[in-house]
């Protein structure tokens, strides 16, 4: 390879990225498509660490802006917290990690040399083409984007309403990607403006990525002519600023996502009187139950099973829409079948109908090409993401059906994959990551019971009367200290323990003191993911030091100590203080110059090693700062870490260095102010009086 | 007993000791930091490491750090006494000194609580005395019955300590068992226990097999 291979950027990996590859994932991580690793960042944003966590989610998913706005958020519906109360929220956590991180995106954009003297053109900047082309261009490929739309980003830029997605947030994502030297053709649309064979001659690889940009109609009486719209053209002039044609009595037909943004937009566009109908009832409707909330929220009727019978009109002009009892939607196999009471027929007025059924591929770039079609699909292998041309790849809806965008995202990876192994001349198949991976099982039941119940942090939206006015995004962004509170509720699965058993010589510690009953000792100690809570309680406890924890290094804080201590001044007025601090109390503001706040995720995690280390590095005073009693996310924490304190204070009476030098401070709660620095000022205080410690 | 080192190694041993919470690598790595600290306040100039291998009373767990090991002026080992020694026979010209005090072989009695319950005497007898030891538990050792200073269950050294023919006669009798005590026991020979010197076991089955190895491996090699 050329040596100017490695000036590619290295994607940052997040502490124990490798060992987590060789375990179950978190159920979050396994459900997202992408496999962003949702545990790590929102440890990451626990700590303050923003920009870190920033990385661990652009790592995959390079539209992350986009989806922190708009994602479905399967990690939601499958962490593990649901058990105990709520969700964590994590696509806000996200949008908060990515909103402070703006600076730094903005300033780590920059160009990627382009080391591999080949080049690919990629059809389509939806999310699996503008994937694609980052990850292509991240590996040194000269990459050209091919958009028909005046703009990037697809069904992202063309269909989506503001109101979900501002485009201030993805022109962030798509900036960050075009600024790595893509190439892009926007306005121009394959099979009109050049042909797909010859862009293929043109290319080392090209990528078809269109999605699926074409409404499906319907075929009943009345159908043609003004007064009915299908979804797509609807929504294309909602996005780009034209005024649709509507009346004063909006029907949409279809319960999906679209058909909300459909209705939805419509009610942003003045209209008072938005109706939906769909086939299915309350329970099957298609579309997320927080936008059926949010639909019902804003004034839009929804009629469950009725089914489209006919348009009627008066003069041509659209009087609504006659329709069918539905009888029931899904035959036994839960198929969809639908079966219907032709005997009730009722008419939805409406002078305007938007269809939104569904949707195709919009497929004449593969008219007179070498790409086979199998009754108007492109012929595929999911195992290569080949068409059957062979330099010809697909990626995204257009060949994986309607789906979500980070299931797109998901997709355009594997496509660029492949891609680059197809043009390093190197076998594909068999080399594509595995979509399904093993997981951590559900908690048990008596660990759930441990967890203290705390719901999740609110996420505010404008009131529904406001909202409907403009077409402006309504829902506001997590302030700090909401992030960090909601971020603290995050169980940490997958995170945790791990013994090596090489060391481990089964003295049955670590089953002693875990609060969850994780290990279990047979010839030596396993502990159990689906138990543990990543608390780091074990670790220090260990008398062989076998035990570690995938999530961050347990010899971390002893081993940075001496750097962050630096070189102590031997007229110092003020002693130095080292503070380890729990999380929840991270990023405090104001504490004393002389303070080295040091976070930790739980103090449950410090070893005595760490605090001896303190004081050799030149520590005057060592302050634990934990939670205030019962706010602790773990339980049956204090009584150990009090003993190790007890511990280090008897050790250190042996070199008579005062036990007070070393104290567990804890305020009663962490609302209203600070109460942290002011005890962090006070036990300077305390310290100076014992005198800062000489060093020979 | 340290201080005139320059370079010590604080030496863990992973197995029984760890186990006690009293020697394994942790513990290791504790005194090892104390000892630092120690010598920072005393301004001398010290280098003070840890390392711990799995065991210290067979060479293979040790062997492979050798090398490191004789780097140093000082080795503290934290193995229990035995460790110590044998270490100390393979380590030359370095001297190992104990960094912990063995006190006795114990049980787990609860977590934290380590409780005497043999002492290696080489001449058996609990199964005649109801499976506890009164050579280990009993104060003065005595093979016929309680002293005088048996109180309600406890001992007269220390209200702490159980008697242990208090402990026989109660679980004796539990057993149904306890007329086995007017059985008439010749006088035992302390020649197996420490009285009869150092003790050392050779278990013949597994000698002879490993003799004949070294036999064939000789022949195989040749004369060196």
């Amino acid at each position: 390879m050329a040596p100017e291979d490695t000036c590619t950027a290295e994607p940052y990996r997040p502490y124990g990225a490798e060992i987590k590859e060789t375990r179950p994932y978190s159920p979050c991580r396994a459900a997202c498509p992408a496999h962003t690793d949702v545990q790590a960042y929102v440890g990451l944003i626990a700590q303050g660490k923003y920009t870190e966590a920033f990385e661990v989610i652009t790592s995959v998913n390079p539209i992350a802006s986009v989806c922190s706005m708009i994602c479905h958020h399967p990690c939601e519906q499958s962490c593990r917290r649901c058990g105990v109360d709520e969700p964590l929220a994590v696509r806000h956590l996200k949008r908060f990690a990515i909103e402070k991180s703006k600076d730094y995106r903005r300033a780590k954009r920059k160009l990627v040399q382009k080391t591999k003297g080949k080049s690919v053109g990629i059809i389509g900047s939806g999310p699996s083409g503008l994937t694609a082309a980052r990850d292509l261009a991240d590996l040194g490929y000269s990459v050209t984007l091919y958009e028909k739309h005046p703009v990037l980003g697809g069904m992202l830029a063309a269909a989506i309403p503001p109101y979900r997605l501002p485009r201030e947030v993805l022109k962030e994502d798509i900036d960050d990607i075009i600024s790595k030297g893509v190439e892009v053709k926007t306005n121009f649309e394959i099979g009109k403006d050049a042909k797909l064979d010859d862009l293929a001659k043109k290319h080392d690889a090209v990528l078809v990525a269109i999605g699926l940009s074409l409404s499906r109609s319907l075929n009943i009486p009345g159908v043609e002519g003004p007064g009915v719209l299908l979804a797509i053209p609807y929504l294309e002039d909602v996005a780009f600023g034209r005024k649709p044609a509507l009346g004063k009595k909006v029907l949409v037909i279809g319960g999906g996502n679209v058909a909300m943004d459909v209705a939805r937009s419509a009610r942003r566009l003045g209209v008072q009187n938005v109706e939906m109908v769909c086939l299915e009832n309350e329970q099957e409707i298609p579309a997320w139950k927080w936008e059926v909330d949010e639909a019902v929220e804003e004034a839009i009727k929804i009629n469950y099973r009725w089914g489209p019978k006919a348009v009627k009109r008066e003069n041509g002009k659209v009087l609504g829409l006659e329709v069918t009892k539905v009888l029931s939607v899904f035959d036994a196999n839960k198929r969809f079948a639908p079966t219907f009471d032709n005997n009730v027929t009722t008419l939805l007025e409406a002078d305007t109908i938007i269809i939104t059924i569904g949707q195709m591929s919009k497929n004449d770039l593969f008219d007179d090409s070498s790409v086979k079609m199998d009754k108007g699909r492109v012929t595929w292998n999911p195992a290569t993401q080949m068409s059957s041309s062979k330099n010809i790849f697909v990626a995204g809806e257009v060949v994986t059906g309607p789906g979500s965008a980070i299931a797109a995202v998901a997709n355009g990876r594997r496509a660029a994959l492949a891609m680059h192994l197809y043009i390093q001349g190197e076998t594909i198949e068999g080399r594509l990551p595995a979509q399904e991976k093993e997981t951590i099982a559900q908690m048990p039941s008596e660990v759930v019971e441990k967890i203290s119940k705390q719901p999740r942090m609110k996420i505010k939206h404008l009131a529904p009367e406001v909202r409907v006015k403009t077409m402006d995004h309504f829902e506001m962004g997590y302030s700090e200290a909401e992030a960090l509170e909601e971020a603290g509720r995050c169980r940490g699965c997958g995170g945790g323990a791990v013994v090596d058993q090489k060391k481990c010589m089964a003295c049955l510690t670590c089953m002693r003191v875990c609060p969850y009953g994780a290990p279990v000792v047979t010839s030596v100690s396993e502990i159990r993911p689906e138990y543990c809570q990543a608390c780091g309680l074990c670790a220090p406890e260990c008398p062989a030091q076998a035990i570690s924890m995938v999530s961050y290094d347990v010899k971390e804080i002893r081993n940075s100590l001496p750097t962050i201590i630096g070189k102590v001044d031997a007229d110092r007025q003020e002693p130095v203080i080292v503070a380890l601090m729990c999380t929840h109390h991270a990023k405090v503001i104001g504490v004393p110059n002389n303070v080295k706040a040091i976070p930790v995720h739980c103090t449950s995690r410090i070893d005595i090693l760490d605090m001896l280390k303190a004081f050799e590095s030149g520590a005057d005073g060592v302050a634990i700062i934990r939670c205030g009693s019962g706010t602790c996310k773990y339980r049956d924490i204090e009584p150990r870490v009090n003993a190790r304190v007890k511990r280090v204070q008897d050790l250190l009476g042996m070199l008579k260095i005062e036990s007070n030098r070393l104290e567990i401070l804890s305020a009663a709660s962490n609302n209203g102010g600070n109460p942290y620095s002011a005890l962090c000022a006070d036990f300077s205080e305390r310290v100076k009086k014992l005198g800062l410690r000489a060093r020979k | 007993m340290v201080k005139d080192f320059k370079k010590v190694l604080v030496f863990g041993c992973n197995t029984c000791v760890a186990i006690c919470h009293a020697g394994g690598e942790k513990e290791a790595e504790t005194i090892a930091t104390l000892i630092r600290m120690r010598a920072a306040q005393e301004g001398k100039q010290m280098t003070v490491n840890h390392l711990g291998v799995m065991r210290h009373c067979e060479p293979e767990y040790f062997e492979p750090v050798m090398d490191e090991v004789k780097k140093y002026d000082l080795v503290l080992s934290t193995a229990c006494g035995v460790g110590v020694n044998f270490l100390s026979d393979r380590t030359g010209t370095v001297p190992v000194y104990p960094g912990i005090n063995t006190s006795f072989y114990g049980a787990v009695e609860a977590p934290g609580v380590f409780k005497e319950l043999c002492a290696g005497c080489g001449d058996c007898i609990v199964h005649m005395t109801g499976g506890i030891c009164p050579v280990a538990r009993c104060a003065k050792t005595l093979m016929n019955g309680p002293c005088g200073g048996t109180n309600k269950g406890k001992c007269e050294i220390s209200r702490d300590v159980d008697c242990a023919w208090y402990l026989i006669v109660e679980r004796m009798t539990k057993l149904g068992t306890l007329d086995k005590l007017s059985a008439i026991i010749p006088p035992r020979n302390w020649s197996t226990a420490r009285d009869g010197g150092p003790r050392r076991i050779s278990m013949e089955h597994i000698r002879e097999f490993e003799e004949k190895e070294a036999a064939k491996t000789e022949t195989a090699g040749g004369k060196k």
